[in-house]
Parts: C-alpha cells; structure tokens; sequence
C-alpha cells in the first residue's frame, strides 16, 4: 500500500513536472522562434533614455557589428530589424499598428519564419509593390485579406510624417491574440525608406541550440567592444517577460504540488509505519530481548521504510514514464490557454533532473515520516512488548 | 543452595505491578539460587508469577525491590546498555509462542543473536550449522518458520536461544503450544542440550510431561516459593554430564 502510494506521488510529480517542463520548452523555443532571437544587440544608448524619434538609438554601422559576431561558433545567422510603430488605412477604416521590419532572407535561415494563416512570406526582391504581412487580428478589424493594399503612415527620423502602400502578402497567427491585433511586417528597405534612415533597431542572433546561448553571449563581448557606438547584448530571457510570469507562475503551482505530495507521503507513512510497529510489537520485544542495541530498531525501522521509498520512486519512475510515453503517443491537444489564439499539444517530457528530485522528495518523506515510529518501537518495554497480543 | 556458586541469584526480589490505585504483587520477597548446569523448572498455577520471574532473569523487566544476580553481577546496577550486552552475552531465550522472525528463514533466525554479537560471517555460519544440527534441523534451514511445523520451530527457537553460547536459557512455558509427541520430543531435546552442553535451563511450566523429567522444581503460590524439590540421582546426572 505504501509502495503504490509512493509510486504514486513519483508517477504524478513525473507527469505534472514533465507536462511543465514541455510547456516551459514550447514556450520558451516559440518566443525565440516568433522572433525573439537567442541574443539581441543594442545600441548601449537604447536602454539609457527614450527615443525622441523613430531609430534615434539605432544602431548606424550595423552591417560591421554583424560581420564582428557571425564568425563566433554555434551562431546560425544574424537578422537587423526595425522596430516601428503607427497607423494603418485601407481608405475606410484606420488602426494602430506595431511594426517590426526584417530581412526576410535572414529571418528565414534562422528558421525564425512568421507562422502564415494565409498567403506567403515577404520577399527580399519585390520591386513592384512593398510586401507587408499583418496579423489575423488586423486583417479581421480591417477586413482585409492576402492580396488587397493598405497604406502605413509612421514618423520619420526626423519626425516627419511619412507614408507608403503596401500590399498584402499573407497573415500571421503568432498564437499571441494582442499580438496578432497590432502585428504588421515588411522588409527592412521598405521600413528604411519609410523612416527615412538606415539605422536599425537591433541585431538579432539566432543559435544552433538554445543551451549554448551564454557560452555564445561570452564570446560575443570583446566583439562588440572599440565600435563607433556603444553596444549592449541581451538574452532571451532578458527580453522574455511573458515567458518568466510563466515560469514563475507554474513553478509556484509545482512547488505547491510538491508540498502536497511530500506531506501526503509523510502523514500516511507515519500512519502505516506506527500500524506496522503495532503488528510487530512482539517481534521488536523479541529482538530488544536477545539484546538487540535500541538504536538498532531505530536504524532498522528507518531503513525499512527508505528501501520502501526507493522502491516506491522506481515504481513511480517506471509507471510515470510509461504514462507518459502512452500520453505522448495519444495525441492528446488541450484548448488555447488565456491569451493564445491555436490549441496545445499535450505532451509530457521526461526529465531526469525531476526524476532525481522526486525520487528524492518520497525517499525523505519516508525516512522522515519513519523517525516517530522508529522511536516509539526502540523504547517499547519488553515485557510488555513480548505479552503484546 | 550454596549462593556463592550460583549462576542465578535472586534476593529478596519483590515485583509490584500498578493497577489504577492499587498495586498487584507478583512477586513478594522472593529468594532463589540456582547453579550452572541446573535443569529448573518454576512451576504453579496461573497468575503465579512463573512468568514475571523468569522476566527479571532474564533482565528484561526490573525489580520494585531486592536484586537479582547473574554470575555474580548485580543486574540492577548496570545501566540498559550493560544490560543489553549481558542478555546477548549470557542469555538465551524460548518463548511459548516461538517468536521467530517471520521474514528470515530458520538458519537466519538462528544467525540473528550472532548478527547482534558481530561475529564474523564464517562463524557465524559456523555456528549456526552446528546448532540446528544440535536441534536436528539441518534439513529445514532454508525454510521459513510458516513451513515448519509447532514442534520444529520450538525448536529453531532453542537453536536460536544456544548458538551464542549462553550462560542460562529461559524457557516461558516451552511445551505449551505443542501437542504430545512434539512436548516429548522438546522435553529430550533441552535435557540433551542441558547434560551434553552444561547449559542451565530455567523454564517455567505447568506441563506434568516436562516436569516429570525435571531434577528441580521450585513451585510458586502467590509470588512466593512454596516448594523447592530436588531430585538427587537427576542432578547428579547433570553434574556427571557436565564433567564428561
């Protein structure tokens, strides 16, 4: 009974905490993908004040920043890009819009492509018309759809008013709904020629993996140093806000969790161990009366019930990952969480650290929840213990 | 009895147990020797205080008042690690109910004293050989005490209460839960272990069948001795086995 309980807790820290950790790495690699990059370089400047215009802290020689960083290892590509803002028009109707201008090319070789609903991606070469993706939110609100034009107004470096057509070349779901509302993408000449400026916002580096992302960050910093302008590096997580409240969030659930599992295995194991220590009130007198030291009882209760534990956690590590894998292998999608706009896969990762640390959690609670028991059957008088029915 | 060569003295030992706001006596103001290599029986009615005798030989319950000594050692000086040690150095105990460890097979449970000695595991095995052969079980050591019958695991439990080498071996009620031919079988068994050893078994009983073959029998009333009979030629035995 205290084995299944055991295994139990394992299989169920297994399966939340693999579940978590799936969600963690979605998460994670979808907000890197989605455009976020492993690393961002910035003018130094753009973190010291406010712009006063459009790329007032951009970065001017942005091509021989890049050329400093490619050559260091684990770098798949580095993409400029533009950060823009204001209002989109069909002729009827007008909205807000948050711009973000690329070099599709680059973008592309670092698998960090816009997931379309409709149409395609931008191109680099279009000399007929200024390519522009929106997102569904803008295409609904603006009932617009792949093919028809729109005209973005912004402000210029200077701070000037300045506007271009463009036309509609596909629509983006990001999964992020507020996202999606304001989302608008064009190539990085289009989004210069409308700024009037060849400054970009940021270099953003995309890496062969994401574990390699502070080793990389290390290399690149006497890269970045004797450059007309100041340069500063951010990681992923530095600019990852939503994906920590996450993290934070669900660790705490997890956390909590483990606080259960652990007091749930301490309480019935105590209960258990003091039940067995009843049933076996004669045996323990018998051996106090050969002259078994007391501390031997202690010693033997406790190691009872951790050798309970540990083959409680290989229950728990043996049916938790098969769960798991049957899980994983159903198929199973849950519906769009708060603030995503597509359904989650359900899937549970198998982790060796949560294994250890669970395996771990039940080991303890056992040899913890053994000490009461372990105590009271070591000072059992023996007379006593030997007349027990 | 001549004290200064007893292996058992008990002085004046009195046993009070508490009973809400009164007091039961078990034992009142008892005294008794025994010598090394005696063959003793306690015997008398229930509630006589067979059991609660045998229990302070045995150091495992304290007397209100007297002492008890064990080789000359005064038990009710030595602190409850001392008297650990003496019980698994000197003593060796039979229960009625055979108490053997239901999870370790006959030989582990006649290793078990030794495990708590720390002897080596040669020895150990050693000796464990040679008391179930002394018991006649050497066929049965691999089983567990559920595969054996009452008269074998009696008998698993004397293996087990003389492969240490004890001084005395306590015996509650041995036969009690054997029929006939085991109770004989038993009775034979502790008298061969008892002449051909020199152990001194002290057991308590009210088994005719055991008493029968016993050289001294000291007969308890109320807590008090009312009888202490010894049967010379039955001693002499003893003694004469002893000296072989």
């Amino acid at each position: 009974m205290t084995l299944l309980m055991v295994g139990g807790g394992v299989a169920g820290l297994l399966l939340v905490g693999g579940f978590f950790a799936f969600m963690f790495r979605g998460l994670r690699e979808s907000t890197i993908r989605n455009g976020l990059g492993h690393l961002q370089i910035f003018n130094a400047e753009h973190f010291r004040r406010d712009e006063v215009h459009v790329l007032d802290t951009g970065i001017s020689d942005w091509q021989r920043v890049a050329s400093n960083v490619r050559s260091a290892d684990h770098v798949r590509g580095i993409a400029p890009r533009i950060e823009f803002y204001g209002m989109l028009s069909n002729g009827v109707k007008s909205s807000v819009f948050m711009g973000s201008a690329v070099d599709p090319d680059a973008e592309r070789a670092m698998s960090f492509s816009p997931r379309l609903a409709a149409g395609r991606d931008l191109t680099e070469s279009s000399s007929v018309e200024i390519e522009a993706l929106v997102g569904t939110g803008v295409a609904r609100s603006m009932s617009v759809k792949v093919g028809d034009g729109l005209t973005i107004l912004s402000v210029t470096a200077d701070g000037a008013l300045n506007g271009i057509d463009v036309q509609i070349v596909g629509i983006v779901n990001t999964g992020f709904k507020d996202l999606d509302d304001r989302y608008l993408r064009i190539t990085l000449p289009s989004a210069q020629r409308l700024l009037q400026s060849d400054r970009v916002t940021n270099l953003v580096v995309g890496l062969d993996k994401t574990e390699n992302t502070d080793a990389v960050a290390a290399a690149f910093t006497p890269r970045l140093n004797g450059l007309s302008q100041e340069m500063t590096m951010k990681k992923w997580i530095d600019l990852a806000a939503y994906y920590k409240q996450v993290r934070t969030l669900f660790s705490g659930i997890f956390l909590f969790l483990g606080i259960i599992v652990f007091f749930m295995v301490l309480m019935a194991s105590v209960n258990t161990l003091l039940m067995a220590m009843m049933e076996r009130t004669r045996e323990i007198g018998t051996m106090l009366a050969m002259g078994t030291p007391r501390p031997w009882i202690v010693a033997l209760f406790m190691l009872e019930a951790t050798i309970t534990g540990v083959l409680g956690a290989a229950v728990g590590l043996i049916g938790g990952n098969l769960i798991g894998i049957a899980l994983n292998a159903s198929g199973l999608h849950l519906p769009p969480p708060p603030g995503l706009s597509t359904e989650m896969a359900f899937r549970v990762l198998h982790v060796p650290a949560l294994m250890i640390g669970s395996s771990i959690l039940v080991v303890v609670s056992l040899a913890l929840a053994s000490i009461l028991p372990a105590v009271r059957a070591s000072r059992l008088q023996i007379a006593e213990a030997l007349a027990h029915v | 009895m001549n004290t200064t060569d007893a292996i058992v003295t008990v002085e004046q030992v009195t046993r009070r147990f508490p009973l809400d706001h009164n007091a039961v006596t078990a034992l009142d103001n008892l005294t008794l020797a025994i010598d090394h290599g005696e063959f003793l029986a306690i015997s008398g009615p229930s509630g006589s205080g067979k059991s609660t005798l045998l229990n302070l030989i045995g150091c495992i319950d304290k007397p209100t008042s007297g002492r008890i000594l064990i080789e000359g050692t005064d038990t009710s000086r030595l602190s409850p690690s001392e008297t650990s040690v003496l019980r698994r150095e000197k003593i060796g105990f039979v229960f009625q109910t055979f108490n053997l460890i239901p999870v370790f097979t006959a030989a582990e449970n006649v290793e078990y004293p030794l495990l708590v000695q720390g002897l080596s595991n040669s020895e150990r095995r050693r000796r464990v050989a040679e008391a179930l052969n002394n018991v006649g079980l050497s066929s049965r050591a691999s089983h567990r005490p559920d595969l054996l019958s009452g008269g074998e695991r009696q008998r698993v439990a004397i293996a087990r209460a003389i492969v240490h080498r004890p001084a005395i071996v306590l015996a509650d009620e041995p036969t009690a839960n054997l029929d006939t031919r085991n109770a004989t079988q038993l009775i034979d068994l502790m008298r061969d272990l008892n002449q051909s050893l020199g152990l001194t078994f002290i057991f308590s009983t009210h088994d005719q069948r055991l008493l029968e073959h016993t050289p001294r029998i000291v007969r308890l009333t109320d807590g008090r001795i009312v009888s202490d009979t010894i049967s010379e030629t039955s001693h002499v035995e003893v003694l004469a086995a002893s000296v072989s």
